[in-house]
Formats: C-alpha cells, structure tokens, sequence
C-alpha cells in the first residue's frame, strides 16, 4: 500500500513559505539584489508546492475512496449497484479529475504570468541607477542566506529521494524548488560576500543572471503548457504535472550530469566508457576532490607575491600586524584568508591626474592640438584682468558690464608618488580624490591672483616650479599627513576658450602684421636715404667736375690767347680767316648742308627737311661680289 | 538520506563557518565600531581587531569609518559684496570624532549621511561668507583673499558642528573651483572678442602710423641731404666762377680777337650732328663755287 505523502508536501509548502517571507524581507532590510529574486523563486515554489500539496490531498482522497469501494464491493459480492463506475458514484475522483483538468492549467498560467511580469520587472528595476545601494549588514544577511541554503538543501535532497524511491511524482515539484532556492540562496550569500570583499559588482551580477533564470523557467512553462495540449493522453498513464519544471530539476539534481555524461561518452565510443576504473573513481571521489580543491585554494591564500613598484599593507584580524605591516616586492608568508589581508599599493609608480580640461579619449588621435579646435573636455578657469582700462573699453564697445576677470582653459598633469604608505592608506579615505583637490585649489588662485597676458606668455616654467613647490607646501599642511610626493606638474595647455581663440589668433596676426608694415616703411627709408646720398654725392662731384673743367679751361685759354693776340696783330684779317675756316670746317663737318649757288634768283626752291623713317630701295647697299 | 562523510564533512565546515560569521566580527585599522543591543548603542567604541558578537537581529554591528573623508560640493552661484554673481565649489575635509553621537543623530555608520548634512550646512555658510567679499577677493592681479574666505567658513562651520553635536570634525575647507554663471560667461567671452578686436586695431594702425613716420623722416632726411649737396655744390661752381673771372684781364688785351673766338667756339659748338645747313653761294667758303678763275677768287 502506498503511503500518504501529503505532511511531507506540508513541510515542503511551509519551509518555502517560512524561506520566501525570510528572504524577501532580508534582501529588503539588507538591500541585497540577488536575495531579492531568491525570494521571487521561493515564491514560486511555494506556489507550485501549495498546488502539488492540494493535489496531493485530492489523490488521497481519491485512494480512500476506491479502498472504500472495493471493500464495499466484496462485501456484497459483485452487486450491481457496486458496478457501475459512473462519476456520479465517484465524488473524490470526479473532484481530482475536475481539479485536473481546469484548476491545475489555471494554476499553471497563474505561475506563468508571475513568472513573466516578475522576470520584466526585475529586469526594469536592476536596469535602475538607484537601485544599487549599499549593503546593510552584509555578513548578516550572507550568513542567514548561507543557513536558508542548508536547511532547504537538507529538507530538498530528503523530499528528493523519498519521491525517487517511492516515486511520488508530486513531491517531486516542491523538493525540486527547495533544492534550487538553496543552490540560489547560496548564490545569493556568494553574491553579497563578493560585495563585502571587493568586487562591489557581484550582487548585481548575480541578480540579473537570476532574472534570466526566471524568464527561461517562464519560457519553459509557455512550452508545457503548449506540449500538455497536444500530449496523447493514454489511459492508464499517470501524467506528469504540468506546473513542474523540468530545466529547474536538472539544476537541482547536478549529480544527474553524470549520468547524462556517461550516456553519451557510452554512445559516443562505442563502449562502456562510463563503467571504467577512472570514471567510476571519479563519480565515487568528487566530493573529495572538490574538498581537496578548496584546501588547495585555502593554502594558496597563504602566499602573496607583491609586484615591483608595489607594497603591500599586511593586516591581522584588521590591525597591521606588528614589524612586518609594509610588505615590500616579493614573495611572502601569512596565515589564510580571511585571518590575513593584503591591500597592494603602487607606491613606486608615477600616479598622475589633470586640473582643468581632461583629456578627450575621442580626440586623443588628433594629430594637432590648436587653441580654435577642441581636444580636451573644456572646463573654464577664472584669470585676473589688470588692465582696467581695457576691460572698460570693451564693456563700453558691448554694451555690458562684466567683471574685471577673464577665462582660460587649462590643462596641467600633476604626478606625484606615494612617499608614506600608511598614512596614505589610513589617515584618509581616498588620499589621491583629496590631493586633486588640493592641487586644483593651488591652480585655481595661481590664476585668479595672475594676469591672463602674463599666465598665457611669460615664466611658465618658474610659474610651474612655484606651483609644484605651492601644492607641495599645501599638501605638507594637511594634518593628517597626506603621504605623498608631487613630482611634476606640466603648464603646457594654457589657452583662452575655444569660441574665443581665433579673436586671440587674430591680434597675434595684427602684431605680425604691424611688423610687417614696420618693416617695409624701412626699407623704403633705407632706399630713399641711399637714393638721395647718391644723388647728393652726384651733385656734388659734378659741381666740382664743372669746378675744375671750368679752372682748367679758363687757365688754358687764356694761354692760348696770349699766345694767338701776336698772330692776330701781325694778320688780323688772315688770322681771322684762317680761324673761321677752320672753325666752320670743324662745325659743319657733320651737318648735311645745301647750297645754293644758282644765279636765277627767282625760282622758288623747296627742300624737304623731313628726316627719313625708314630706307628705301636707293639707301641700300649693295654687296659688293666677290 | 545521504549518509556520505564527505557530505557531512563539507555540511559542518560550511556550518561552522556560517556560525563564526555570526558570531565574530573584524574592525580594520581605519575604522571603529559600535554595537547596538536591541537598537540600543552599547556606549562604548571597538578598535580594530577581532571581536564577538551576538547573532542579528540581538545585536547590530555598526563600522565607521574614522579617516578623513574628501567632500567636494557643488558648483553653488551666489553673489558677491560688490553684486557680482560667482559660482564657488568648495572642497572640505572631515571626519567621525564621535561614533557613539554621529549614529544617534544619523541612525546610521555610513559617511553618505553625514556628508548630506554637511553639504546643507557649508552651502549656507558659503553663501554667508561669499556675500561679505567683494569680487576682487577672489579674483585679482593685486592679490586673492583665498585664505581668509577657507578660514572664515571653516570657523563657522566647526562651531556650527559643535553646537550642534553631530559627532562630526571639519578640519579644513578649502575652494576647487571659481566660475561665471552662463550669461555672465557669454558677456565675458564677448568683452574678451573686443579687447582683442582693440588689440588688433592697436596693432595694425600702430603699424601703419610706424610706417609713415619712418617714410616721412626718410624723405625729409633726403631732401635735406639733396639740399645739403645743391648748397656745397654751388659753393664749388662759384669758386669754378671765380677762376674763369681770373682769366678776364688777358682776354681784355685784344677784345676785338676775344669775341672773335668766342664767336667761333659758338659756332663750333652749335652746328653738331643732325643739323640742316642751307647756304647760298656768297657764304666763304662757298662763294669759291661762282668765282670761275683763281683772278677772281683772289679779288674776294
């Protein structure tokens, strides 16, 4: 006779009820994300373990009253009013056939809806910025999640096996559940432990591959409810109950894996390949060989290895443990997690932050950097404006009343290096956040206390010694000490805004071109002043060429005349002759001369005087043959 | 039900585990702690180490973080003394000097709390402090009040702290960032565009009154210099003048002969090249063209 599993299914509803209530208002109060879709799974489950409990119920009944009926019916041995099978007879039957047919798909497309609206709004909710928080109590909530864990694990592989061996296919459901919320659960507490030891992301993460695990199950379901329509129905065969999710008893029964494995190794290889010494050594140690793994993992964190340009922070129990709290490059020693910790540093290496417009990673290949083109994000500095005079002048040319201040964009790299290891990791909780801002402070009243002509052209490296000795000196002040060292900061990016800078590239363009006119007035000077030196000396030297022509001359002939007055008085007439022959010969030797020798003295003579252009045929000369 | 040891080995390490997490928990070296028994705080403060607890909820764990937190605020606009509107981002540094008040007043360890209230009370006392200084406070070539501002609003704010019991210390304040409102930015940027509009114009008309000073200088200097040679070479032809006056005297002897020859020279000097010369036969030497015989030719 087979035995009533109904208080089992009992236990089963309420230990989900009792975990869903648990976890859901411990993921509330803790904010844990993954705890919360553990809670939606448990849900669900007990769901499906009220339904498989009330059909378990329904069953019983049923079995009671054939019991009833057969004991009834050899009784009266074979009477005919015990032979007729109809409902009408039947009350427990027809009320478990009733509940069957219509309530169990109701039921079923109820889960499937909570599955469906609770996968999208899960999804919707952990897309939220706000919905990450910080968690409360995380080693509290972890902990209870780890108890939740045990005691469905242990409830789960009872229900399990109880309905394998008795095969009671309506535990099965709920010992399903119970033992993938425990697998869940854990994964919730792995979740929330990865939170409190440094991978901030985990919870979140574990979250969302939860909310994809409920959409498949809903997924699933869709497929049941479709396959359950078409499913043959023969008579005598128990069917499976449609509400119960085949891809979560899989993963609530990892130990399955093996089997399917060896299935298809046996196939696959054409013999028993899962009935060799090694694979049944294997099914049989897993455990400990999983258990060994994690003593393995255990020692490893036993041994640290700090990198070069690191130090490490050794902690006990919290507290720097006493002569060895800096750990320098290297391997060592300490007692397991989570006894000992490390924290790792870069003490060695050169950190660097920019004041002022950060660097563009979109623009970071372009080839050239130039005031009228954007290459950082611009963030704008206030600078002095001494000459009050112009800013007057420009207001009166805009129209508006504008303070005496101008802006800048700037970009300085500072580079410093951790030079105190303990005060920088314990006297503040994020020493670099701090720093920035104490260097930008420095920058920020270096410009404002400067005139922009001033910051933009003269004495940026002693402008950059001075900063760096300033945020040095400021840094040295804070109390607690900072515990660190700035190295560098660069003033290469100075420059006015970029809507602003072509009218700068203007006035450099003036300047040039001021010069240029500058330049040429001189050298037309320079022309005009040589010009007019020669001109001057030339008027000079022909002056005095005159001067001396004329002095010789008159020397010479007043020579010649004293030497021609005794000719002339011994022939005054002949000499005279003579000298006018002889001058009109040497005169007219070139001229072209007509002369006019006739006697007929009333002819009318016309000389054409004109001078020839061009020669004509009479003009040319003919060459002589040879 | 599975009696497998491994499974019982694994079952009371994961046990054991969970019940020390329960029970035990770890301060780090920045922190202190405090535990609260039913809600209640137990008064006293735990250093860092290990320490025992009963499980959630009898007793809660409260951390603190005790090391200098970084706060920066925000960009907050306000006005200055003199009606200017600047926008001022404040940096501050502080901490949880008393754990057992800070979780009274904020039911909580976090420093997000805290911070939330200081942000309120250092907005305000910003704004106080930013109204009682003029603009060239922050922003002059003549020299900042920087510290004078950071040290009146952190005095202010550590009383204000202190009054009201907070379980917080400000221990320095300081100023990130200054800045403009957006319009008063645009009326900026464009008085700049005029300042280097006036600078352009300066620059190119300096230019050309440059050039035409030096041309005009160039030129007078030549004419002054050409003026210079003219006078000497004057002086020069009239000592060439002098010399040919010398030489009147002998030319004086025979007047008659003297302009005889100047005649000649005349002459001589005006009939050159590409002269037309038209004589009829009674010029000398021609006339010999109608003489005939060497009788006649001598009677002439």
């Amino acid at each position: 006779m087979e035995r009533s599993i109904q208080k089992n299914g009992l236990v089963n509803l309420l230990t989900l009820l009792v975990a869903a209530v648990a976890t859901f208002a411990l993921a509330r109060t803790g904010h844990a994300l993954a705890a919360t879709m553990a809670a939606a799974f448990m849900g669900i489950g007990t769901i499906v373990a009220a339904v498989s409990w009330f059909q378990m119920r329904l069953e019983d009944r049923e079995r009671a009253e054939k019991l009833e009926f057969d004991e009834l019916a050899r009784s009266k041995g074979g009477s005919a009013l015990f032979e007729n099978k109809d409902g009408g007879n039947f009350p427990a039957q027809q009320s478990r056939e009733q509940f069957d047919k219509w309530f169990v798909p109701a039921f079923t497309i109820i889960i499937l809806l909570l599955q469906v609206g609770g996968a999208w709004f899960a999804w919707k909710w952990l897309q939220q910025p706000g919905t990450v928080v910080p968690i409360k109590e995380p080693m509290v909530v972890g902990s209870l999640l780890g108890l939740f864990f045990l005691g469905m694990l242990l409830l789960g592989l009872f229900s399990s096996t109880l309905a394998r061996l008795e095969k009671h296919r309506l535990l099965r459901p709920s010992a399903s559940y119970l033992l993938i919320c425990a697998y869940i659960a854990a994964l919730a507490a792995a979740g929330v432990a990865g939170v409190e030891f440094g991978v901030p992301k985990l919870d979140l993460i574990v979250a969302r591959v939860l909310t994809v695990l409920f959409g498949l199950t809903a997924i699933e379901t869709v497929l049941s409810l479709v396959l359950e329509i078409y499913r043959p129905r023969v008579k005598g065969k128990v069917a499976q109950p449609v509400y119960e999710s085949r891809l979560l008893g899989v993963l609530a029964h990892p130990e399955n894996v093996f089997t399917t494995a060896a299935h298809t190794f046996d196939y696959q290889f054409g013999f028993k390949v899962s009935e060799t010494w090694a694979f049944q050594f294997f099914r049989r140690a897993i455990l400990w060989l999983l258990l060994a793994q994690f003593g393995v993992l255990m020692l490893s964190t036993c041994v640290v290895f700090i990198e070069p340009g690191e130090r490490g922070l050794l902690e006990r129990w919290g507290k720097p443990v006493e002569g060895r709290a800096e750990l320098a490059p290297g391997m060592h020693f300490k007692l397991p997690y989570p006894a000992d910790k490390v924290h790792r540093f870069r003490t060695e290496q050169v950190q660097v932050f920019t004041i002022g417009s950060q660097p563009d990673p979109k623009l970071a290949d372009v080839p050239v950097i130039l005031w009228n083109q954007a290459h950082t994000k611009e963030d704008l500095l206030l600078v002095a404006n001494k000459d009050q005079d112009s800013v007057d002048t420009a207001n009166k040319a805009t129209g508006k009343s504008t303070p005496p201040v101008s802006v800048l964009t700037v970009s300085f790299p500072v580079h410093y290096t951790i030079s105190d290891l303990k005060a920088f990791a314990y006297n503040h909780q994020d020493s670099g956040k701090l720093l920035q801002a104490i260097a930008t402070r420095q920058v920020v009243q270096y410009l404002a206390s400067s005139d922009i002509e001033d910051v933009m052209t003269r004495g940026r490296q002693e402008s950059a010694e001075k900063l760096r000795n300033d945020i040095q000196t400021a840094v040295n002040a804070v109390q607690p000490p900072l515990g660190v060292t700035v190295s560098f900061i660069g003033l290469q990016d100075i420059h006015p805004p970029v809507s602003v800078a072509p009218d700068f590239q203007k006035v450099v363009g003036a300047r040039q071109t001021q010069q240029a006119k500058i330049l040429a007035a001189q050298a037309e000077a320079v022309a005009t002043n040589a010009l007019a030196e020669a001109a001057a000396f030339k008027v000079i030297a022909n002056a005095e060429a005159e001067r001396e022509r004329a002095q010789m001359n008159a020397g010479t002939r007043a020579s010649l005349f004293t030497s021609q007055i005794p000719a002339f008085n011994a022939a005054p007439s002949v000499y005279a002759s003579r000298a006018y022959l002889q001058a009109f010969v040497k005169a007219t030797a070139s001229a072209r001369k007509y002369v006019l020798v006739a006697t007929n003295q009333h002819d009318i003579i016309q000389f054409d005087l004109q001078d020839k252009i061009g020669k004509d045929i009479l003009d040319v000369t003919v060459p002589s043959g040879k | 039900m599975n009696k497998n040891p491994v499974s019982i080995i694994i079952g009371v390490v994961l046990l054991a585990v969970f019940i020390v997490l329960l029970f035990v928990f770890q301060v780090r070296q920045s922190e202190v702690a405090i535990v609260t028994t039913f809600s209640k705080p137990s008064g006293t403060t735990l250093g860092p180490g290990p320490h025992g607890r009963l499980p959630w909820p009898i007793q809660k764990v409260y951390k603190f973080d005790q090391r200098v937190q970084a706060y920066e605020g925000k960009l907050i606009e306000s006005q200055t003394s003199d009606k200017n509107n600047l926008d001022i981002q404040l940096y501050a540094g502080w901490h949880i000097s008393d754990p057992t008040q800070y979780f009274l007043k904020f039911g909580d360890s976090a420093p997000e709390k805290g911070e939330a209230r200081l942000s309120e009370m250092l907005q305000s006392v910003q704004k106080a402090v930013e109204g009682k200084h003029p603009m060239s406070d922050f922003v002059s070539t003549g020299g900042t009040k920087f510290d004078e501002i950071e040290h009146q609003i952190l005095v202010t704010l550590q009383e204000q702290l202190k009054a009201n019991n907070y379980g917080m210390e400000i221990q320095f304040v300081g100023i990130k960032k200054l800045g403009l409102p957006e319009g008063v930015t645009t009326s900026v940027f464009d008085r700049m565009k005029s300042e280097r509009a006036v600078l352009s114009s300066d620059y190119e008309f300096k230019g050309q009154s440059e050039a035409d000073k030096i041309r005009a200088k160039a030129n007078t200097d030549a004419a002054k210099r050409l003026s210079d040679a003219e006078k000497q070479a004057n002086l020069i032809r009239i000592e060439a003048q002098k010399a040919i006056t010398d030489t009147y005297p002998i030319f004086q002897q025979a007047p008659e002969l003297a302009n005889f020859l100047l005649r000649l020279d005349a002459l001589e000097a005006s009939a050159k090249d590409r002269t037309t010369l038209i004589f009829d036969g009674n010029t000398a030497p021609f006339d010999l063209l109608r003489g005939g015989s060497i009788t006649n030719l001598l009677k002439k």
